[in-house]
């Protein structure tokens, strides 16, 4: 069962590229139903998921395996991707770059399943490429020069992390003789601290950091965010980059390298510098996309700043944090694409008072934004308190006290973005502006109610789910 | 490590390092978006060579083997699908000159 996660989008892949004529158009549906099964397997049948004695696991030997990280990432993957291809359905005109459109994501979700489940590092670097190439095709796929050139940016800074990371894995392999997460774990730590562990580690830190757009190696982001098609920013801000740069970072921190001061030190300044630079940084754009994708390095930071402090509670708080990011960054983006959509403009300077014209993304991206801001009850509240609580029982005063005074700065620029937007008085230019259509309003309502959801059920999940998440660690 | 293969070690890594560094001179120098590409490829030949030497070194060659086939196929892709963006960008400017596409900022 386990396998099908990784060959079922494969497979589909396959056979819609057959010359099938008419039939390929059903390649979204299937798409979207795909979502919907591996959202389901996670929620209602995890015995399914766990166990790797299928019959198709052991003819590939795929070494898959699951824990509950896999499994909130699992969700997330099924939660964005069906919103994602729902908006797509709506933005994308022509029907033959819809087919694309849905090969290319199911291709994504293969990389992105892979890249949770499999316990091999090298293994991970080929599904790591393998969302990274669907992506760059995704971002380039409206053809004008800006989705160009934020292609090219986001191609070669992921070549020359993808080159960090192999130099590291040949490091590795030459100290270990394998590349399997449980052999490098006792290779290194046999190893101690010998200038070849600590550069191999060094190396695919930073190639995770720029996979991730962590602040100083966050150049292609902005720029491939704001560039790509709308429903192709929801995939990028809300799961890919998530998954192929902080999930791997998560992982590595916690299951190959063990604990270690110095690396936590490391996450926690990059954390901090990007939790300060993103914030800063989006207070100053008047582009709506460009805003949202600095929030979105500015919320990274927070997830490795939860990580970095290396107590149950802070790495609990960053899966959280990186499971909730996913979900109100993905409604936030929603809510650009219904305004790109029916406005054919993202420049912040020209709107205003179109909340009386757009009621649903009015309030769904109210809610997005008081969460990503940390407004109790929502969801964001309850993870950034998290993590700010572990930090302060782990004696780390000072990043507490930023983090929370950085959590007023995204109020101010988010504030800053509403206002704008959505409040104030209607000009004339928009005064024939509709609400979008329900393939964005719907998407945007699911991500809404999971938002408020999860905020408002957060005290009946804490014992029983969230402190499990990060004690598997131990 | 036996000091012969200690030797061939050091040799091979050599020559790999030079391998590494005419990829880097070439992706920090140029202007040309098709070289800074040719930059890339040859930065990952190096990092190609380097996994099968450490294959070599530490027996695994099989395993060397398998992961530099693996590299190679996912290298093709990904330089296929840069060499479009390329093709794409060449279109609209009728250049490939890194320094006229400097659309995004900030």
């Amino acid at each position: 069962m386990l396998s099908l996660l990784l060959l079922l989008p494969l497979l589909i892949v396959m056979i819609l590229n057959l010359p099938l004529g008419r039939f390929r158009s059903l390649g979204f549906w299937v798409a979207l139903v795909l979502s919907l099964v591996q959202a389901y397997t996670v929620l209602f049948a995890p015995a399914a998921l766990s166990g790797n004695h299928d019959v198709l696991g052991r003819l590939f030997s795929l070494g898959l395996a699951t824990d509950n990280l896999s499994r909130v990432l699992l969700l997330s993957i099924s939660i964005v991707t069906f919103a994602s291809l729902l908006v797509g359905r709506q933005t994308i005109r022509e029907e033959k770059q819809r087919i694309n459109f849905a090969n290319l994501v199911l291709i994504a979700m293969t990389g992105m399943n892979g890249t949770v489940l499999l316990t091999d590092l090298f293994s991970l670097y080929v599904f790591l490429e393998v969302s990274a190439v669907a992506s760059f095709i995704l971002i380039a796929m409206k053809r004008d020069l800006n989705a160009l050139e934020g292609a090219f940016k986001y191609i070669v800074l992921s070549a020359v992390a993808t080159i960090l990371m192999l130099s590291s894995l040949a490091v590795l392999l030459l100290i270990s003789g394998s590349t399997s997460f449980a052999a490098v774990g006792s290779a290194i730590k046999a190893e101690g601290r010998s200038p070849l562990v600590v550069f191999a580690v060094a190396m695919f830190l930073c190639g995770l950091f720029i996979k991730g757009g962590l602040v100083p190696f966050h150049g292609w982001l902005p720029g491939a965010y704001s560039a790509a098609p709308p429903a192709v920013s929801i995939l990028l801000a809300g799961i890919i980059t998530k998954v192929s740069g902080i999930y791997a970072l998560i992982r590595l921190a916690t299951s190959v390298l063990g604990p270690s001061n110095s690396i936590n030190a490391l996450l926690m300044i990059v954390g901090t510098i990007s939790i300060l630079v993103g914030a800063l940084a989006a207070l100053g754009q008047t582009d709506l996309k460009r805003m949202l994708a600095y929030s979105s390095i500015s919320q990274v930071g927070y997830i490795i700043l939860g990580l970095g402090c290396g107590t149950d509670l802070g790495i609990a708080g960053a899966i959280f944090h990186l499971f909730n990011h996913s979900i109100f960054k993905s409604l936030l983006f929603v809510n650009s694409a219904a305004i790109e959509e029916q406005l054919g403009t993202t420049d912040m300077s020209q709107m205003g008072g179109l909340g009386s014209r757009m009621p649903v993304t009015n309030v769904t991206s109210l809610i997005a934004f008081l969460s990503t801001a940390g407004l109790p009850p929502l969801s964001g509240f309850w993870s950034k308190l998290m993590i700010v609580v572990a930090l302060w029982q782990s004696s780390h005063g000072g990043y507490a006290v930023l983090a929370v005074l950085a959590s007023v700065l995204t109020l101010a620029y988010l504030l800053t973005m509403q206002r704008r937007v959505f409040f104030g008085i209607l000009t004339d230019r928009w005064a024939n502006v509709q609400e979008a259509g329900f393939g964005i309003t719907l998407p945007a309502t699911v991500l809404a109610l999971i938002t408020v959801g999860v905020g408002v059920a957060f005290p009946l999940m804490f014992n029983s789910f969230l402190l499990p998440v990060a004690s598997f660690l131990k | 490590m036996s000091s012969e293969l200690a030797q061939f070690f050091w040799v091979f890594s050599i020559a790999i390092a030079l391998v590494m560094i005419a990829g880097f001179y070439c992706l920090l120098l140029t202007y040309n978006l098709i070289r800074a590409l040719i930059g890339l490829e040859l930065l990952t030949k190096g990092m190609t060579l380097f996994i099968i030497l450490a294959g070599y070194v530490t027996g695994h060659t099989g395993l060397a083997q398998a992961m530099a086939i693996t590299l190679i196929v996912i290298e093709v892709v990904l330089m296929v699908v840069a060499v479009g963006v390329v093709l794409g960008i060449f279109r609209h400017n009728r250049s490939i000159d890194a320094r006229l596409i400097r659309n995004i900022k900030g």
